[in-house]
């Protein structure tokens, strides 16, 4: 049995060296296709023998996306295109990238021409994804990836096998909900910790992760804990740089729970096991909801927000916006006024994957500390 | 004070189609406020969201798009960017939405006002950020907000799929509306209003593709005004005339040798994008001076929605320039630049609209390569002041010219 530091260890080297996954993967002769934020049908990959992969960019100076993207493009997807055109995603056999945000459709468009050799697949969700000709649409979208899926890597689909990978998924959902109750829990776990097992979720096929987040939680109940932080809530699309999450550690902060695309949006939704695979794989997308790229007429994303601060006794929210993020940017003006009104302090902090330099983020921080 | 009671500076013949259009979008803002005041519920509207469907109810709708750039272009844009900016949104966020979000919450704007909606009409067929806006006007003045999910294509023809999606958010639409409003749908009202935008639609298009004569008739900056009352008014009688009134304008200008363009027509070009309204005068002097002519522009076929039935309609406001995919979206732009014998393009990067540019660079790379023609791009914004640099305008606008002469040279 693994102790838990050699755990987090394997988790960081996981989240850390995609590249490692994905050429280990490649070698013992399995396929592999990235999936691009925020939510793609990672089940549909799955099921068909594939290995899916997250494509959140990475933290990498921008120079030959320049020639697809406007500056005024996120940074997430500057540098998914950019390490396209690198080479970077060099053997996977295709790309599935969904349309949920203006800037992710523009992403598929460049994607065409820029990185010729990895096949675009779009997945085209619908907004009103609640009535029945939402869902429908849905599953008609999943059967367009299916058949490009077939084209891209000649694997085959069978419902049958979507009906185990449902499953799977649904495991390694209720495996990262316990997950983040039982870090509630440990706040000598760092945040830079947190975020290496989320994040190493992207990069691997998701029984082994449940697997590995098992072992996580039964090492973490041997741990007595002794130490207390200041309990805060994160949110926004990423929380993913290490220079930003070092300030979190270094200023004694516990990130309690998460509302981050990256992390726990991922996995609040289950399949309804009752109903026939496909159908409840679009079932399950029209019952996900509390995100900026979903349909939110009420907004009750910034009530959930409140809720998830006051159930775990939050300090405060901090919003990790971010740049050039226009979904995020609109929900935050709501965001402020629900905490406002509910009295929890919050502090909104740009990211973007190119900075280098966190030093105003550290004095907003310690600024904020002091408030709570 | 209306737009209807501003003295004219010099008087602008009634029968004219610039005054009939003018009247149009005047008494398009006058009839709204006058619903309001009578006690009807009105609406605000994206601009791409299926008119016939509010028409057919005889629901008054305004459009904040519309305010937006009358706002933007009377001067305002930054006075109204600075309050939604103070409430905290990013000044990154599209500046229509800003500017819109700023007057619902000053509630009064005097550039251009318009007055607060009971119900807000969105469709996303020109842009995800639509959404986001609406839903924040719905939550904060606590009103229903009808969405039309029109996603993105991407694909070059519009699948059966997206079709019955889309047609069954339609149906919703009406009875969420017939609830709110307590009006009544008529199917006979419904093909009547089709027939009508379908005459506005035909004669707006007729009319733009004027701009195929050399010299054109036409100066191209005047369709960006008269392209609020294709937005507001396209299911109207009146704009459906003041359209034809337009077409026997131009037919007449090309028989008389005439155009609304002021210089000697040196150079055609596609201009790309939303215009720049806070320095509409700056952008056009730029082009005048050198003798450019604006002849081609996708807002021309934006606006023309023509269709034989409920299904033709469907797929009409699911091919609007925003929702195509780059290939069918480069073909149509390559065919007006062959139809009007545009010799250059000019690319608007703007700063507001991220669907827009987002994918802009490869596309006019490849309309320029397919077209022989040079691409140039200038950076700029529709509606926020700031975003833009007069200096690096011209510089651009320089070039262009430049090898549009060359090219000139080297074809004689
Ligand atoms: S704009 Fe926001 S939602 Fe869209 S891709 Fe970028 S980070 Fe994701
Ligand atoms: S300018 Fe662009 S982002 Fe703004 S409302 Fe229009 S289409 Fe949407």
């Amino acid at each position: 049995m693994a102790t838990l530091n050699e755990l987090l260890e394997n988790f960081h080297d996981i989240a850390c060296s995609p590249k490692k996954q994905l050429n280990a993967y490649l070698e013992q002769g399995k396929k592999v296709v990235a999936c691009v934020p925020v939510y793609t049908p990672e089940e549909l990959i799955h099921s068909m023998g594939l290995v899916p992969m997250g494509a959140w960019g990475a933290d990498i100076e921008l120079k030959e996306s320049k020639r697809y993207f406007p500056a005024f493009i996120c940074s997430i997807m500057q540098s998914i295109l950019e390490l396209g055109i690198r080479g970077e995603y060099k053997g996977i056999s295709a790309i599935v990238i969904p349309s949920l945000c203006d800037s992710l459709k523009c992403l598929g468009q460049n994607w065409k021409y820029a990185v010729k050799d990895i096949p675009f697949i779009p997945m085209t969700y619908p907004q009103n994804r609640k009535p029945e000709s939402g869902k429908e649409f849905t599953k008609a979208s999943y059967e367009r990836v299916i058949r490009d899926l077939e084209a891209a890597t000649g694997e085959k689909f069978s419902e049958a096998s979507l009906a185990k990978s449902n499953e799977i998924y649904n495991e390694h959902n209720a495996a990262m909900r316990k997950l983040a109750e039982v870090l509630e829990q440990h706040p000598s776990i760092t945040a830079v910790q947190r975020r290496d097992i989320f994040k190493s979720a992207h990069f691997m096929r998701k029984e082994e992760h449940t697997a590995l987040v098992s072992q996580l939680i039964e090492a973490l109940s041997q741990v007595e804990e002794k130490e207390s932080k200041i309990k805060v809530i994160t949110t926004g699309i990423l929380a993913d740089s290490d220079g930003l999450l070092k300030i979190f550690d270094e200023h004694g902060l516990q990130i309690a729970a998460d509302d981050v695309a990256h992390e726990s949006r991922q996995y609040r939704t289950d399949v309804n096991l009752e109903l026939e695979s496909l159908e409840g794989l679009a079932d399950k997308f029209s019952r996900m909801d509390h995100c900026s790229v979903l349909y939110d007429p009420e907004k009750k994303r910034a009530g959930y927000i409140v809720d998830l601060a006051k159930k775990y006794k939050a300090k405060g929210v901090v919003v990790l916006l971010t740049k050039f993020c226009d979904p995020e940017e609109f929900d935050y003006v709501m965001v402020k006024k629900a905490c406002a009104e509910a009295g929890i302090p919050i502090i909104q902090i740009e990211v973007d994957r190119q900075m280098v330099n966190y030093e105003q983020a550290g004095t907003m921080m310690e600024a904020f500390i002091d408030m709570l | 004070m209306g737009e209807g009671e501003k003295k004219p500076k010099f008087a602008v013949d009634p029968n004219s189609a610039k005054f009939k259009l003018n009247e149009i979008v005047a008494k398009h803002y006058k009839e709204v406020q006058e619903a309001k005041d009578r006690g009807e519920k009105i609406g605000w509207c994206a601009s791409n969201f299926p008119q016939e469907i509010f028409q057919t109810l005889g629901i008054k709708v305004c459009y904040p798009e519309n305010q937006a750039a009358a706002i933007a272009a009377r001067g305002a844009g930054q006075r109204l960017c600075e309050i939604s900016e103070a409430e905290g949104y990013s000044n990154d966020i599209c500046a229509y939405a800003r500017i819109s979000l700023a007057h619902m919450m000053v509630g009064e704007t005097p550039e251009q006002n318009m007055p607060l909606p009971d119900f807000v009409l969105c469709c996303n067929n020109i842009c995800n950020c639509m959404i986001k806006w609406y839903e924040n006007i719905a939550k904060e003045l606590n009103i229903p907000l009808i969405l039309i999910d029109i996603p993105f294509n991407p694909d070059y023809e519009v699948s059966d799929a997206q079709v019955a999606y889309v047609k069954s958010q339609f149906l919703a639409a009406i009875e969420q509306l017939e609830e709110i409003t307590g009006k009544k749908w008529s199917d006979e009202k419904f093909k009547e209003i089709m027939e009508i935008s379908n005459r506005t639609s035909r004669a707006w298009l007729e009319a733009t593709a004027y701009t195929k004569y050399t010299p054109s008739p036409l100066n191209g900056f005047d369709l960006l005004n008269h392209m609020a009352v294709a937005v507001c008014a396209r299911g109207t009688v009146e704009a459906a005339e003041a359209f034809e009134t337009l077409l026997e304008e131009y037919k007449k200008a090309v028989e008389e040798g005439t155009s609304t363009f002021r210089a000697e027509e040196k150079y055609r070009i596609m201009f790309e994008g939303i215009a720049c309204w806070p320095h509409l005068r700056t952008t056009a002097t730029g082009l005048k001076s050198r003798g450019i002519n604006m002849v081609a522009t996708i807002y021309a076929d934006a606006f023309g929605f023509i269709y034989d039935d409920f299904d033709g309609l469907i797929r009409a406001y699911c091919n609007v320039p925003n929702a195509m995919n780059l290939e069918h979206a480069r073909d149509k732009r390559e065919a007006i630049v062959k139809k009007t014998n545009t010799e250059g393009l000019l690319v608007h990067t703007n700063r507001s609209c991220k669907l827009w540019s987002g994918f802009m660079y490869e596309m006019s790379r490849q309309i320029g390569e397919d077209c022989q023609i040079p691409v140039t791009s200038f950076d700029g914004d529709q509606a926020d002041p700031r975003n833009f640099s007069e200096a690096q305008y011209e510089t651009r606008v320089q070039g262009l010219t430049e090898i549009m002469e060359s090219n000139k040279g080297g074809k004689d």
